[in-house]
């Protein structure tokens, strides 16, 4: 069958069979491996894309069943050179350890901090609850989002 | 790849998904899809055949929703448990519906499962169904000529929640004298999966409890009513001692079955509490 996605502002006409997930297409057809591929059971949240503004995990997700969809991944979020908001503060707080849930983070706090900049810790906590980070740096994660927050405030 | 191969319906109106859904043979329900797809790679991991038709709702637009006419809030099918949780018509009313939603599992899956998934997936262990007969919804069904019929959440789920014709949407009257305790404990679990959930609900006439239910959730069977604590509570007076008085008036059976002493107890301690939370908010 033939679909087509809206990927990162950029149109896709795709040929699937029908039983692709969403992660498969992401990495496997267009080269976008910066969404995770992990546990694929739902549970690590390194799949994470964007979709209508709400973070949706990419390996329990048909692509045919998205037809017409726009998706947002870690890589459409930068503009050219110029990082996310969400991103930046990652680097600047050293968010980062292993690094691998890091996209699948970066993508539940970008739908959260679209909605509410300024997210108390318990939004951000029950924002990304369905992201698991194994190296446990979960402080500086949180710390990285409440400072986005706070320059796409300003940014507004 | 993660799954085998299928064929993917998406019809576009309830009529053709409940046409599909009563003429394909093979079938599977995809709505979420939060339960199916992960069933669906495991199964393939295990080298099980899997079900070839797969029925997507996803573009059935008049399967989503959620709406309030007259004392009646209605639930569509495809409402996922985020759009059921923001909805301005729980604020107040369905308060309860709000506390279940916003509890069950992590944020995408939230965002992804959907309300018709969650209660017609038969998985023992799913949030709606006890709060659906503590509510006593009505769940509606559309058959493949297009009509609707109706039966109880308790009745779905007496007939281990199986149905011939495609699950639409529920209707729950509004209850303003109304009380709902739900208490859900949670199993250590790679999944969320709750290792036990009740709901109380009960009517308080001048503080005296009328039209109480107690359900049920042990994870094991689908929930179920304790018609007898329901009948030792009904015309009861609230008080502090009630919920420890009704400790001995359980149906055992519910509780005993295949259930561990933790678990039995803590069936015990949630019920008490649930009646002495009940209890308190008068």
């Amino acid at each position: 069958m033939q679909i087509q996605l809206t990927v990162n502002k950029k149109l896709h006409t795709l040929e699937l069979k029908g039983n692709e997930t969403l992660l498969e297409v992401l990495r496997d057809q267009l080269g976008l491996t910066g969404t995770k591929t992990s546990c694929q059971e739902s549970e690590c949240g390194a799949c994470t894309v964007i979709i209508k503004g709400k973070s949706i995990l990419s390996c329990i997700t048909l692509a045919a069943n998205l037809d017409g969809q726009e998706i947002r991944t870690i890589e459409g979020l930068a503009e050219g050179d110029n990082l996310h908001p969400v991103q930046k503060a990652f680097i600047e707080h050293g968010s980062s350890q292993c690094g691998f849930c890091i996209p699948g983070m970066i993508m539940s706090s970008t739908a959260l901090l679209e909605k509410n900049h300024n997210p108390t810790q318990s939004e951000i906590e029950y924002a990304l609850d369905g992201n698991i980070c194994r190296c446990a740096g979960y402080p500086k994660i949180i710390e990285a989002v409440r400072q986005a927050g706070h320059e796409m405030d300003q940014g507004a | 790849m993660l799954l085998n191969h299928l064929t993917l319906h998406t019809p576009k109106t309830t009529l053709e998904a409940a046409r599909l859904f009563k003429e394909l043979e093979d079938i599977k329900v995809l709505a979420g899809g939060t339960f199916l797809l992960n069933s669906l790679k495991l199964l393939k991991t295990k080298g099980t055949k899997t079900s070839k038709n797969i029925l997507s709702l996803a573009k059935v637009d008049d399967l989503k929703g959620v709406s309030v006419d007259s004392n009646n809030l209605t639930i569509k099918a495809m409402t996922t448990i985020t759009e059921l949780f923001e909805s301005p018509f729980l604020v107040d009313n369905f308060e309860i519906l709000r506390k279940v939603c916003r509890n069950i599992s992590t944020t995408p899956i939230r965002n992804m499962a959907t309300f018709g998934g969650n209660l017609t997936c038969r998985y023992t262990w799913t949030e709606m169904p006890s709060l659906m007969i503590a509510l006593d919804a009505t769940l509606f069904f559309m058959t493949p000529e297009g009509k609707t019929t109706s039966i109880s959440a308790e009745d779905f789920f007496k007939n281990n929640a199986r149905s011939e014709y495609l699950f639409t949407h529920a209707v729950i009257a509004q209850d303003a004298q109304a009380r709902l305790v739900y208490r859900r404990v949670r199993k250590m679990s790679d999944v969320d999966q709750p290792l036990l959930s009740l709901c109380v609900k009960t009517s308080l006439n001048n503080n005296l409890w009328t039209k109480t239910r107690v359900v049920i959730n042990s994870g094991i069977a689908f929930a179920q009513r304790d018609y007898k604590v329901e009948e030792f509570l009904n015309d009861k007076i609230s008080s502090s001692d009630l919920g420890l008085k009704a400790m001995d008036n359980l149906t055992n059976a519910i509780y005993d079955t295949r259930s561990s002493e933790y678990k039995q107890h803590m069936f015990r301690i949630s019920i008490q509490r649930a009646i002495e939370e009940i209890c308190k908010s008068n």
